[in-house]
């Protein structure tokens, strides 16, 4: 059985092979030179296949710094570099393109789906290297994302993925970023090789419980997506090894993997979904989860019907809220929902709602809060947390100065005491709180301009919490950030 | 007259806006009046004022060098460069919050982290100054768009508001090593040049040629359009957000940026 694999393996590698060594005799002249039939091909290509990829919200660039070594093209910044926004917000930090859009597979949600009727077309590795090469030059890129429909099998599709980013790595000799998919199903070979291509690899979850993926992705299965993302796991524990043994050990995705889940196509809750997420991030070691808002793209009897609304970006938006705070600020899924709660309040960010259920812990003392603390408060964030512990070494700190840190103290201010006093007289009430973080525009609290009387309105009622799945998002001056 | 007058004086140091300059002046406030009250001033912004007296610092690169070493040597790597990011912004108070926040360092008893003691008001304006510049100097590392010119040098034309050049020399340094490039800032006249293999030099005073600088190469439109198609396949419309776009994009950037070029494109 192995000996087939094996021999199916390298004659598949001579063919790879093969096809690098066509497509270096076939010269390195620019592709868009190529003649008027070839040059509308290079256009039309781009669009459908970057069209086809940009459901796929992966778009980082970070997570590994190497510094090129003088002989090609490239670096990388571990902070990740973003070099331009699209219509809708999102950063354009690689190229984010489709090595090919036609697939075997027939995934409800998706665009590419055998089932659909559209235009279909594939990249050589040629095109993608070109392309990525000059648009790297220019400064417009920080380097690939390459993701694929299913070609013919898993193995062919990766195959041809693997002599794209060899050719890329070493006949272009590219040295910036690099982001593949593993197919589910490929070889666990040809995902290894890829891998040592490779900065970053991901294989998307994108539903998260079995049942889900059973109804809406037939040809996906719980075990064909884990499968691969074990393998890398393990892979990079080796490879750790290697390195600290052979320094000039080839890194093996030194940035990670990471996956994607669509929201709101299924009818799982955010206590679910932030669930798996944690379980990934522990038990995976992944270095990112996203979360896609659900975008209708075909219409299905198995799909919602979201048209109205439009995607849940909120809820989307809350799922990150929520992701930081698991990655960066020592919370645990279990602290921000529970199965009562399942859902995360549209009005409030996971932080506040902690904040708002334990005021018992508040307000904490700035000068003297160890620095788990002061994480959870409303208002610090992960770098003015930092800030405050090295400043507060130095003398006592007041609100002034905090302010000066970036700290946010219209929502810090309720939480917070700086050489025991608080910034204005207010009340540890959960109601009263939570009445003043609703205003979202930056004002005093009542009563700290010695006014306590206020205009009475039929919709004061804040104990009143809406859910988030069954309802618009609106609510007051209520917008979307991007967390990415 | 009171004979004390001289040591109620300020002292106000007038130099110009380069490194050298304020360098050079910081280098005479330490060593005349770094026990006392000094200003540092930018030549033609200066306001006078009373009991002051002004001195214009004589300029040479062999002071800057040496602040610069014992700037490094008593106040750390990082200090000196949050230093040298504050020096290079558009404040002209510049030079006298990195002055008092020097003088503030020798009364801490770690010199070494004066970065940290952001409750001092100087410090906290050197802090704020240099986050001013790197955060710029990150933003054109995302924004800079190089054109290839006829002779295949590659091209860009940035106005940054600080002097930003020599924070992302190194970054460009070494992504393109073998490449032929050029940043010009155009608010302050610095141009960054980088031949190929070779290390990256700042020219002052050279007038650009906008003849030369237009001649683009033949594949240039055609990877200027492949990348606006690009731009506009990968945008979600349903996720349209404008507003966020421009929170992350801001407008003053997009001039320099091929895909912002709608007319362009078209003619």
């Amino acid at each position: 059985m192995s000996d087939e694999i094996m021999q199916r393996v390298q004659s598949r590698a001579m063919d790879t092979m093969k096809n690098i060594k066509d497509s270096i005799q076939c010269g390195t002249k620019h592709i868009v030179q190529t003649g008027s039939a070839g040059r509308k091909n290079v256009y039309e290509k781009l669009r459908i296949l970057s069209d086809a990829a940009k459901y796929d919200v992966a778009c980082t660039s970070s997570g590994v710094d190497r510094k090129g070594d003088g002989t090609g093209m490239g670096n990388c910044s571990s902070a990740g570099i973003c070099h331009s926004f699209s219509a809708d917000g999102r950063c354009i930090s690689l190229l984010k393109i489709l090595y090919t859009n036609e697939c075997i597979f027939d995934c409800k949600y998706c665009v590419n789906r055998s089932s659909n009727d559209v235009e279909r077309t594939s990249f050589t590795p040629e095109e993608v290297c070109s392309l990525t090469m000059e648009f790297y030059r220019r400064n417009y890129i920080e380097g690939l994302f390459l993701s694929s429909g299913i070609l013919k099998s898993p193995d062919y599709t990766m195959e041809q993925i693997y002599a794209t980013l060899y050719r890329l790595r070493h006949v272009c000799n590219f040295q910036g970023y690099i982001h593949v998919k593993a197919i589910p199903g490929a070889d666990p070979r040809l995902i290894q090789m890829t891998g040592y291509l490779a900065d970053r690899m991901s294989v998307n979850m994108e539903l998260p419980t079995a049942e889900s993926l059973r109804l809406l992705a037939p040809h996906k299965s719980r075990k064909n997506i884990l499968a691969p993302m074990r393998m890398v796991q393990e892979k990079t524990k080796e490879n750790r090894q290697e390195i600290t043994v052979y320094r000039n050990a080839p890194r093996f995705v030194p940035a990670g993997q990471s996956t994607q889940m669509i929201i709101g196509a299924t009818p799982e809750t955010d206590y679910q979904i932030l669930n798996v997420a944690e379980a990934l991030y522990k038990k995976f070691e992944l270095k990112r989860v996203f979360y896609s808002a659900f975008v209708p793209v075909n219409e299905d009897k198995a799909l919602p019907a979201l048209k109205e609304s439009g995607p849940p970006l909120l809820r989307e938006h809350r799922l990150y809220q929520a992701d930081w705070l698991l990655r960066f600020y020592h919370f645990e899924a279990e602290e921000l929902l529970d199965e009562e709660n399942p859902n995360f309040n549209i009005f409030l960010d996971p932080k506040c709602c902690w904040a708002l259920k334990h005021l018992d812990q508040f307000p904490v003392e700035v000068n003297r809060a160890d620095h788990r603390m002061l994480l959870r408060v409303p208002g610090i964030g992960y770098k003015s947390a930092s800030r405050i512990v090295k400043a507060r070494r130095m003398g006592n700190l007041r609100f002034e100065d905090l302010k000066k840190m970036g700290v946010v103290l219209k929502r810090a201010l309720y939480f917070l005491t700086c050489q025991g006093k608080m910034m204005y007289p207010t009340r540890m009430d959960e109601d009263y709180i939570t009445r003043n973080l609703l205003n979202t525009k930056e004002r005093l609290p009542e009563g700290a301009d010695g006014m306590t009387y206020r205009q009475m309105s039929l919709f004061d009622d804040m104990n009143f919490t809406m859910q988030a799945g069954n309802s618009p998002a609106k609510g007051p001056g209520l917008h979307v950030e991007r967390m990415g | 007259m009171w004979k004390g007058w001289d040591k109620a004086m300020k002292q106000v140091y007038i130099c110009t806006d380069t490194m050298t300059g304020l360098g050079s002046a910081l280098y005479d406030a330490w060593k005349e009046s770094r026990d006392k009250e000094a200003g540092i001033e930018l030549r033609g912004k200066v306001q006078q004022q009373l009991f002051c007296e002004y001195k214009t610092v004589v300029e040479c690169e062999d002071k800057a060098v040496k602040i610069a070493g014992m700037i490094k040597r008593h106040l750390g790597y990082n200090a000196y460069w949050d230093i040298c990011n504050a020096l290079l912004s558009d404040d002209s108070a510049k030079g006298e919050a990195v002055f008092h926040a020097m003088q503030e360092a020798r009364r801490i008893p770690d010199s070494r982290k004066i970065m940290e003691h952001l409750g001092h008001p100087d410090v906290a304006k050197v802090f704020e100054l240099s986050r001013r510049v790197s955060n710029e100097a990150h933003r054109y590392k995302e924004f800079i768009r190089f054109r290839e010119l006829k002779n295949g040098v590659l091209f860009s034309e940035i106005s940054p508001r600080t002097q930003i050049l020599t924070c992302i020399a190194e970054h460009f340094s070494n992504r393109f090593p073998l490449e032929n490039w050029m940043i010009c800032d155009k608010t302050h006249g610095i141009s960054l040049v980088h031949p190929a293999r070779d290390k990256c030099r700042l020219v002052w005073g050279v007038e650009l040629n906008p003849e030369a600088a237009g001649a683009v190469s033949d594949a240039e439109e055609a990877y200027e359009t492949l990348w606006r198609v690009f731009f506009e396949s990968i945008s979600i419309k349903e996720r349209e957000n404008p507003g966020l776009q421009r929170n992350m994009l801001p407008l003053r950037y997009r001039g320099d940026m091929p895909e912002f070029w709608t007319d362009r494109s078209e003619s």
